[in-house]
This record gives structure tokens, C-alpha cells and sequence, in this order.
């Protein structure tokens, strides 16, 4: 009886966020993640104590933006508010600036006016975590997005999976190359977390086939620039003996392939390449015929706590941490056992976009992060 | 000697303080609560100790521009020498404030000694202990038991510890300043160090203790965000070098020195803890928060300035 409760709440929360990622023709399903998840007890927040009836007042404290892929977050949660007019009043957003000290403030603010449920990005996991324990205690559901808290005094934190981006990529050039050839892996930032958590992953696939061969691991800093410098050195070195760029996202891609064009290498020659989020590396990946993978770590989980806010405000169960989905866009042809396209890269570039722009928050065609406003109840 | 000046920038922090309360009342009914209002009290607390040392330096003609970095090694030497072992509170709590006043001391015997502006002294400081802070923490070190927390969020009779503390410190500091020889001495260093000199006063020696309360401040104001931080970071302190110049300024202390007081301080701390918190409540942009707030530091202290320029 118990466990069929959870399987209904579950589907419930999972129907209602899977609207709000409105890719045309991605998986729109639960969270592979969690289906696929081998433990048998998984753990939950039980929300009956904050079921109450709406409208809500929800409040939103935002480490800060900064980069292309806050503002698409935070637009995705605008949208989200919009859609959710009848059942939201007032979605309070405040910004500390990447300040620790404001944003304690603006939590205690945000309490101060009464949210019925708090969603914090939060700056620093340990500087923030009084701030939202404190919150917690007084009866406030909070529910963490994108960065959370040291403890786990939160009702669910909505997020996505470096371990499964890492493997993917690695199983689908493993897959691709047949377990024979050489690999490069372009990492983020040397010792930041989603570099390292994705690199990690992917190294335990390599390291099950012994044909495959890390030729070196660079780091782009997560910047085209510096990943153009780390490739153009990697491509001297072993020109046509690479077969595959594993890199941790799609910021530093477009880069490396720059690299290899100047390098002499014709449409049809560079090796394969994966890629997260961003839409250069899906232009160039049409343009010069290189084989790519995209896996996200979308945007679109802005929009997915404001459903997941609804679903808590509703009293029901939501996992601990709420991995959302994120899209697996291959070219076409490319397709190995594994690693089959939920899309086509075809169908997700923007082609006209802009190349710095992030195709996968789930806004929609015609998207424009420097001009989109929305109506969201204020 | 300065009784003539000093309420000009008192009146100008008052009544824009009040403006800014009338007008929160007027347009949102949740601002003007008192839960609210102790709220901004709370959160004053760092921006006003910061401010006291900042005051007493700027009153003898000086400037302390390492105040941020001091902050930032004294808050990760607080969490990670106490490492949640709540024997070590007070021992460290107490050793952090004398090194504090020490660290600051040393800016003042070198601004002494050395005979250099101490703008550039506590430029140079505040690298060298932005630097050992990196070497000490790369990054959160340590922590606090249970309980450490009550330092920046308790509340007693409602009313908020921290915010409390601040106003007896202040109104300590105000009665020592005006009725102690030492306060004395630091308004007419800062008024004219030349006749100071030649009237026998120790200038060396009321600069060097300016630095040192300096320094003992910045290690309250650490101690404060490890307890509301529960933690203690390599860059805590970092936007306290030219925040803590703000309430100084705005509270009608005059940078050349000699002029102003900590009361006004105060006060300009809490004009931009309430200045903060309004358009947090009157959903004004981070973005807007920033402009709207150095458009008000700049109009309160033309207003000082241009009281002065009549005056001279």
C-alpha cells in the first residue's frame, strides 16, 4: 500500500516536470537515472507537513548570474512561474551577486515575507547551509537547484548527472572505435567538481578495454580559448593518430576544432568530438561532418523546481535528489549499442542561433536570452 | 574641535535613514514589521564592527585597506583551530582577537616607522594576508559545534544577540572617544599631526593603537561571519576592504581625518542594511540594487562635503 503511494506520487511529479522540459521531440520520460538506479530503497522526502492550498508565494534565492548558463536557468524558471499562474501568485527572486553575506540576507528577506517555499541556487555549499538549515527549521520546505548545501537539510535538490555524462561519452567512443584507438580527454577546470566528476566516470569505461589508449588528458578551463592552445600542442605532437576528443562539455569544443582545422584536417577528418549544451559545437559538428554526442546538463532545471516546488506544496514524496534528464543528441549515423539519440543533433542546433547560446534549457524555438521577458506572476 | 561639523553628517544619516523607513512603510506593509526590522539589525552587524575599526583609522587621517584580508585569515584560523571541538571556543575566540589587534598594530608601527602613506601599507598588508590566508586554506576549513551559530542568529527577548552587542560596542566606543584623553588625541592627529607633534602629543602611539583597533574589529566582524557562515573561507572577508569605507563615510566622517565619529557609522551601516533589505522587499533587481546604492552613498556625502566647503 505504502510503496504504491510513492509509485503514484512519483508518477505525478514526474509527469509535471517532464512539462515543463519542453525539448520537440527529446525523452520527455521520468529520469533515467532513477529508473536505472541498481539500489532497491532509494531515498525520499516525505512532504505531507507542507501540503497546503495555493496560491503560493515561492521565493527564489539566486547565487548570481554571470554566465550564459545562469540566465537560461533563471529564464526557465520564469517560464516555468508563467505556466503555473493559477497555482503560483508570486514567484520573489533575489540575486546575491555571488556574495555569501547577501545571500544569507536575502534568504532571511525572503522568509521575512512570508514564501511559502524557498528554491536556492546556493553560492558556497557551507557559508549558505545556516541559512537554509535555518529555514528548514522554521517550517519552510526548501528545495535546493543546481548548487546545494553542505547538509541535507533540504527537501529534494533538483540537479543533473556528471557521472552519467562521463560514462555515456566514454562507452559511446569505446562503442564507436570498436575498443581499439586513441583517445584525448579535454577536461574543465583541473580540480573542479563537474570536470573531475565526469572525468572519473569515464575513465573507469576506458579502463575496461585495453585497445583504447589515452594519449593525454588537457584542460581547457572550460574556455574555447585555452582549449584551442591545449589541442593545438596535443594535435602537433599526434596529428591523425587521434581518433576521438572526449571533453567534459561543449564550452571549450568549438576550440579544439578550430585546432584540428587549422591543422590541416579536412570536413570528414576530424575525429569525433562530445559535447554538452552549447550550440557552436552542434553548427560545427553539422558543418565538418565530425561525428558528436551531446549530453546535457540542462538549464532547464530552473523550470523542473518550480514544478517540483508545486509537487512538495502539494504533500507529495519527492526523491532526495531529483536528477533530471538530460537529452542524448547524437549525429546522425552514429548511433552505437549503448548510446542511442533521444534526438538528432540536426533537430537540436539552432542553426541561425548564436554559437555561444545553450540549446538545452527547454525554451523553445525562437529563444533569445538577451531579449526574452515573460510574464511571470511577481 | 569638531563639535561644529560632526552633526552635519549625523543629521544627513538620520533623516535619509528615516526617508528610506517612511518610505518602506508607505509601500510594502511586510518591510515595516518588527521581525523584519530586527532582521536588519542582524544583518548590519558586519558592515558596522568593520566600519568602527575603519572610523577610528580614518579619524586620525589614516585608512586600513587590509581589513578584508585580515577578515578572511582571521575567519578561517576561527573555524579551523576551533574544528568543531567546543573546548576550543574560547581559547580561540580570544586568541583571534588579540592577534587581530596585533596584526593590526603591525600596520600601524610600519605606517610609523616606515613613514609611508597607509594606503599603501594596508594595500601591501592585505596581500601578504590575503596570501598566508591561501597558504593556511585553499578552501572551508574546519568548523564550529553546535550552538556557535547563537553568535549571529540568537535571539534573546526577541531581540537579535548580534545586533544588540553592536550598539553597546558602538556606545562604548562613543563615550571612550569623547571622554578619554586617548579619543582626544585621535581627532587631533587627525586634524593636524604637525601641531599634534609640537603640542607633545603621542601621535605615534595613537596611531599605532587606531590600527590596532583596526585590526581587534576586523576580528569580531570574522568571528561573527565563521558563526554565520558556520565556516570560515579563504575569501570571507574580501568585500569588506571598500564596503567598510561606506557607513564611514556616509555617517559624516571626513577622509582627510580629524572629523566625524562612530555614531554616524552606525548609523551608515544601518542605511545600507535597510537600503538592502527594502529593495530586496520592493523587488528591485541585484543588478538596480547596486546602482540605487552608490547613488545614495554619493548624495549623503555631497551633502557632508558641501557643508564643509561652506564652512571653509
Amino acid at each position: 500500500m505504502r510503496r504504491r503511494i510513492v509509485v503514484s506520487g512519483l508518477a505525478a511529479v514526474f509527469a509535471l516536470a517532464s512539462t515543463g522540459q519542453v525539448m520537440a521531440d527529446g525523452y520527455t520520460g521520468a529520469p533515467r537515472t532513477f529508473l536505472f538506479n541498481p539500489a532497491t530503497k532509494l531515498c525520499f522526502s516525505d512532504t505531507a507537513k507542507y501540503k497546503k492550498a495555493g496560491p503560493y508565494t515561492l521565493g527564489f534565492s539566486n547565487a548570481g548570474l554571470g554566465d550564459s548558463w545562469r540566465v537560461v536557468m533563471l529564464h526557465s524558471m520564469e517560464k516555468a512561474a508563467a505556466e503555473h499562474k493559477d497555482k503560483i501568485a508570486h514567484l520573489l527572486i533575489t540575486d546575491a551577486g555571488h556574495d555569501d553575506a547577501k545571500q544569507v540576507a536575502d534568504i532571511q528577506d525572503l522568509v521575512a515575507r512570508k514564501v511559502d517555499l524557498l528554491i536556492v541556487s546556493a553560492n558556497t555549499e557551507k557559508a549558505v547551509d545556516p541559512a537554509v538549515t535555518r529555514a528548514m527549521r522554521a517550517g519552510i520546505p526548501v528545495v535546493m537547484v543546481d548548487r546545494r548545501v553542505q547538509s541535507n537539510n533540504f527537501v529534494t535538490f533538483v540537479t543533473a548527472s556528471d557521472a552519467m555524462m562521463g560514462r555515456l561519452f566514454a562507452q559511446w567512443i569505446v562503442e564507436k572505435l570498436h575498443g581499439k584507438g586513441n583517445v584525448v580527454i579535454l577536461a574543465g577546470q583541473a580540480g573542479s567538481s563537474p570536470s573531475e566528476n565526469r572525468v572519473g566516470p569515464a575513465m573507469e569505461v576506458f579502463s575496461q578495454y585495453p585497445g583504447i589508449k589515452i594519449l593525454d588528458t588537457v584542460y581547457s578551463d572550460w574556455s574555447p580559448v585555452k582549449g584551442k592552445q591545449v589541442m593545438q600542442a596535443v594535435i602537433a605532437k599526434y596529428g591523425h593518430s587521434i581518433d576521438a576528443v572526449w571533453s567534459a562539455h561543449g564550452l571549450q569544443v568549438p576550440g579544439s576544432i578550430e585546432a584540428f582545422l587549422e591543422a590541416g584536417f579536412k570536413p570528414g577528418e576530424i575525429p569525433m568530438h562530445t559535447t554538452a549544451d552549447v550550440n557552436g559545437p552542434l553548427q560545427m559538428a553539422l558543418k565538418y561532418k565530425i561525428p558528436m554526442l551531446e549530453i546535457g546538463y540542462p538549464p532547464a532545471m530552473g523550470g523542473v523546481a518550480i514544478n517540483v516546488a508545486l509537487q512538495v506544496l502539494n504533500g507529495a514524496r519527492v526523491p532526495c535528489t531529483y536528477q533530471i534528464n538530460s537529452q542524448i543528441a547524437l549525429t546522425d549515423g552514429d548511433a552505437t549499442a549503448s548510446v542511442k539519440p533521444d534526438l538528432s543533433i540536426k533537430d537540436e542546433v539552432v542553426p541561425d542561433g548564436p554559437a555561444d547560446m545553450l540549446v538545452t534549457g527547454g525554451m523553445g524555438p525562437g529563444y533569445n536570452p538577451s531579449s526574452y521577458s515573460v510574464d511571470y506572476p511577481k | 574641535m569638531t563639535t561644529g561639523r560632526l552633526p552635519t553628517g549625523l543629521i544627513a544619516v538620520t533623516s535619509l535613514l528615516l526617508l528610506l523607513l517612511a518610505l518602506g512603510a508607505a509601500l510594502s506593509h511586510s518591510f515595516i514589521q518588527p521581525g523584519n526590522l530586527l532582521n536588519v539589525l542582524e544583518q548590519a552587524t558586519d558592515l558596522a564592527i568593520v566600519g568602527l575599526g575603519q572610523t577610528v583609522v580614518v579619524l586620525t587621517g589614516g585608512i586600513d585597506l587590509s581589513v578584508g584580508s585580515l577578515i578572511s585569515l582571521l575567519a578561517v584560523l576561527t573555524s579551523g583551530l576551533i574544528d568543531s571541538d567546543a573546548s576550543m571556543v574560547l581559547p580561540v575566540v580570544a586568541g583571534v582577537i588579540v592577534l587581530g589587534a596585533l596584526l593590526g598594530a603591525i600596520n600601524g608601527l610600519t605606517v610609523v616607522w616606515l613613514r609611508v602613506h597607509p594606503l599603501i601599507v594596508t594595500l601591501g598588508s592585505g596581500a601578504v594576508l590575503q596570501g598566508i590566508t591561501l597558504l593556511y586554506a585553499k578552501g572551508p576549513v574546519g568548523g564550529v559545534p553546535d550552538g556557535f551559530d547563537f553568535l549571529a542568529y540568537g535571539r534573546v527577548l526577541g531581540l537579535p544577540v548580534a545586533g544588540v552587542a553592536v550598539l553597546l560596542v558602538f556606545v562604548i566606543a562613543a563615550l571612550l572617544l569623547r571622554l578619554t584623553p586617548f579619543g582626544r588625541y585621535v581627532y587631533a592627529v587627525g586634524d593636524d599631526p604637525v601641531a599634534a607633534s609640537l603640542m607633545g602629543l603621542p601621535r605615534r602611539r595613537v596611531l599605532v593603537v587606531a590600527y590596532a583597533v583596526s585590526g581587534a574589529c576586523s576580528a569580531l566582524a570574522a568571528i561573527y561571519l565563521v558563526a554565520r557562515f558556520g565556516s570560515g573561507q579563504p575569501y570571507t572577508g574580501a568585500n569588506y576592504t571598500l564596503a567598510s569605507i561606506t557607513p564611514v563615510v556616509v555617517g559624516g566622517t571626513v577622509l582627510a581625518g580629524g572629523r566625524g565619529g562612530v555614531m554616524g557609522t552606525l548609523l551608515g551601516a544601518y542605511l545600507v542594511a535597510v537600503l538592502n533589505n527594502l529593495l530586496n522587499f520592493l523587488d528591485v533587481s541585484s543588478q538596480m540594487q547596486l546602482v540605487v546604492q552608490g547613488l545614495i552613498i554619493i548624495l549623503a556625502v555631497s551633502v557632508v562635503i558641501d557643508k564643509r566647503r561652506v564652512v571653509a
